[in-house]
């Protein structure tokens, strides 16, 4: 898909609250923000004929067509590569439609990854639907010397990340403050008038020496986010202000691991965002100096940093200074996860950054980037840039 | 399943069990009752070119150093089974 060519639009969206406890199934919670996002759109449950979600998602396709009332599937699918393929969801919907394979697709997620069976950040130890995120060599190389976690997996990257640039963790911790000061105006974030400072980053204990603190991870969040794509000339004929899908691409390499990536080469480069953003931008005609704000897939602290020397927004090595230059605010070059962020807002797996560049793009988001028209919303290997025509 | 030629076939082979410390992690939390903690979580680039997820063992967090050379060791795991596990080597410090 390149620039000028964007047949499809994203033309409503809707998500449940973000919570600890939803207090319902991932079923109610998808069918809740499905809902929201057609009445966004302006269209019925019985416009819908496609679906996407993630490989991971509990919500199985046959319980949600009957549950929301949808009436015939022409198209579905699931991405793979867990969190990392949050915007995945994005291009398949996009193909679906320009292909005509669908003339209205919804893309879900719902999770409860703090009330669910198993939390999100906790350690997996057997096969489950959380653990299958890790990809398969995880479970058989990491188990057994304790590499549990995504925060374990990570660290090992994030640590030679550091050792590679003089990177502290304070380099982390300032744009981790960055993060919450969006949240802490954000009703609808965890971080919402819970302000954080620097020393308040420093202070919060180690999950993962020396790169990943408390304050460094993302919430483990109960909620479901929700999005109705359609076509330019369908959207045309609804109430709602639609944003086009103006580029979407994936990058998935060689002996590349999803959480446990350890095998590449280099592991102080996110090369999968390295190989994206040449996806993104230089096939699609997109400038990265055209982008009016960007929302970064922050599941800790450190990918951020490394996702925007992958993607090519500053040089390796240089993403420390970017930030520590307040670039990631309103104010700056590139403001970033203006809704807080997966760390600030809250974790819908990805998928509530695409909501946050929707409302940017609307101008209804709380922390406005005045006048924005392109927006890039990336997991590491998935991305996409939206745009307002 | 080799990768480059796909072919299916292996043999087990000698390794000289020297390598290199590539990244790590002093893991605090959260704990699972089968490790003690900290665990000192570590990536070993072995001589033989071939990279390892293991751990550390006869180091305080505060020796471990990227580029330092490791040597292996075996430490028990779940079932009485042995995983190899790396420990400074001698003389390098």
């Amino acid at each position: 898909m390149s620039r000028g060519g964007a047949r499809a639009v994203i033309a409503g969206a809707g998500s449940t609250e973000f919570s600890r406890h939803a207090g319902r199934t991932e079923l109610q919670l998808a069918c809740e923000s499905i809902s929201a996002a057609l009445d966004d759109a302006g269209l019925r449950a019985a416009d819908v004929d496609g679906l996407v979600s993630y490989t991971i998602d509990p919500v199985e396709e046959t319980e949600l067509v009957r549950s929301a009332g949808f009436q015939e599937i022409a198209f579905s699918s699931r991405i793979p590569y867990g969190g990392g393929g949050s915007m995945g969801t994005l291009q398949h919907a996009a193909a679906a439609i320009a292909g005509g394979a669908a003339q209205v697709v919804v893309v879900f997620r719902a999770v409860r990854a703090r009330s669910g069976a198993s939390r999100f950040g906790a350690a997996k130890t057997a096969a489950s639907p959380t653990s299958s995120h890790s990809g398969s060599t995880a479970m058989q190389w990491c188990m057994p010397y304790g590499v549990l976690t995504p925060a374990a997996w990570m660290s090992l990257n994030a640590t030679r990340y550091m050792h590679a640039y003089g990177v502290t963790s304070a380099d982390f911790g300032r744009a981790v403050v960055q993060l919450r000061a969006y949240a802490e105006r954000n009703p609808a974030a965890w971080g919402y008038q819970r302000p954080m400072t620097l020393e308040d980053h420093q202070a919060s204990r180690w999950i993962a020496e020396p790169c990943i603190r408390l304050f460094d991870c993302c919430q483990e969040t109960d909620g479901s986010v929700a999005l109705v794509i359609t076509s330019r000339e369908r959207a045309a004929d609804l109430p709602g202000q639609a944003v086009s899908i103006g580029a979407a691409a994936t990058a998935g390499l060689f002996e590349q691991e999803i959480a446990s990536d350890h095998y590449r080469p280099d592991l102080a480069v996110m090369d999968g965002s390295v190989a994206l953003g040449r996806r993104l931008f230089d096939r699609s005609g997109f400038r990265r100096d055209e982008m009016d704000a960007a929302m970064i897939y922050d599941a800790f602290s450190p990918i951020l940093l490394m996702q925007l020397e992958g993607l090519g927004f500053c040089k390796p090595g240089e993403a420390r200074d970017f930030v520590a230059d307040d670039n990631l605010a309103l104010s700056g070059s590139l403001p970033t996860n203006t809704n807080g962020g997966l760390i600030g807002e809250g974790y819908i797996h990805g998928l509530n950054l695409v909501l946050e560049a929707v409302r940017q793009l609307r101008g209804t988001a709380v922390n406005q980037v005045p006048g924005a028209r392109q927006v890039l919303v990336t997991a590491s290997r998935t991305g996409a840039i939206l745009t307002r025509d | 399943m080799c990768p480059h030629c796909r072919c299916l076939e292996f043999e087990v082979a000698q390794l000289s069990g020297t390598g290199t410390l590539y990244s790590y992690a002093v893991l605090h939390h959260p704990r699972n009752p089968a490790f003690d903690y900290p665990v000192l979580a570590a990536l070993v680039d072995l001589d033989e070119g071939i990279r390892l997820v293991s751990s550390l063992v006869d180091v305080e967090p505060s020796g471990i150093e990227i580029g330092m050379r490791l040597q292996v060791t075996f430490a028990p795991a779940a079932g009485d089974r042995l995983v190899p596990v790396f420990r400074p080597a001698e003389g390098t410090r």
